[in-house]
């Protein structure tokens, strides 16, 4: 996978920046507008997807290598876990919006409010792009000796 | 008629799914199956005219009871949307697994027709 040609690859190093900002916002204003975490995460993966697809899959993996994905991805599932735990913890029962009551009452529909919901927003978020990023560069490597073995078919 | 035009799409997507002989087909025939059910689920909850099951600004100068009131009578129903959006993240997953599956097969056996992919082979 060498990548297209030099005017995908111009607009598309333009155009993936922006990608990028509007998957964080989709995520940031999950709670307040539509979108949330899943969207922004396949947002965020779409962006990666088009470098992947624009400059070849060795470049994209040179940014965003497969070891450092894995990690965000478990990250994610960690953080997640984590506010749903420490919902138990200090507010008594699972996924309770521990902040929301005790520490942080802000004025609704302020980008700082709903307590723990923008944290899982931003958990999932990371979670769902970085998944979504192993399993299309996943496929791609899978792609790659892609030669169906037809010397094997001749002799049968 | 929209439940039955919704039928007719899941049958559309379950003839190509059980009469196509070429694997790519028969994921796409899956996949469209599942997009009939998802619209089979939002149309359950869906009003005519409603609006999308949004609190914003204009409905905060109304007084708490008047709020729950007006949301009420006005939004569809988000229970449905919410089940739907956890359908399409699970379509996705099983969808890169069917994919995952015909890109295995297509590199063993060199071909996607199902009909010519009998022998077990190491």
């Amino acid at each position: 996978m060498k990548g297209m040609t030099i005017i995908v690859k111009t607009i598309s190093s333009w155009v993936k920046v922006l990608i990028f900002l509007f998957g964080i916002y989709i995520i940031i204003f999950g709670h307040l507008t539509p979108g949330g975490g899943f969207a922004g995460g396949v947002i965020l993966a779409s962006s990666y997807v088009l470098l992947m697809l624009a400059y070849g899959r060795e470049f994209a993996e040179k940014n965003l290598s497969l070891p450092v994905a894995s990690k965000l991805d478990c990250l994610g599932a960690f953080l997640f876990a984590l506010i749903a735990i420490l919902g138990l913890v200090l507010g008594g029962s699972f996924f309770v919006n521990f902040l929301y009551q005790k520490y942080l009452p802000g004025q609704a529909l302020n980008l700082i409010s709903a307590g723990t919901i923008p944290l899982s927003n931003i958990a999932i978020g990371l979670k769902v792009g970085a998944s979504l990023f192993l399993v299309i560069l996943s496929l791609s490597i899978c792609c790659k000796d892609f030669r169906p073995d037809m010397s094997a078919n001749k002799e049968e | 008629m929209p439940y039955a035009l919704c039928l007719l799409l899941f049958v559309i997507g379950l003839y190509c799914a059980v009469v196509k002989k070429n694997m790519v087909k028969i994921v796409i025939g899956i996949m469209v199956m599942e997009y009939a059910v998802n619209l089979f689920l939002i149309m359950l909850g869906y009003r005519t005219g409603g609006i999308a099951p949004i609190i914003d600004r204009g409905h905060l100068e109304l007084e708490t009871g008047q709020i729950a009131a007006t949301f009420l009578s006005s939004s569809v129903d988000p229970l449905p949307q919410a089940l739907v959006l956890t359908a399409i993240v699970i379509s996705l997953g099983s969808l890169a697994l069917m994919i995952s599956i015909c890109i295995r097969t297509y590199g063993k056996y060199g071909t996607f027709d199902i009909t010519e992919i009998r022998r077990l082979r190491g």
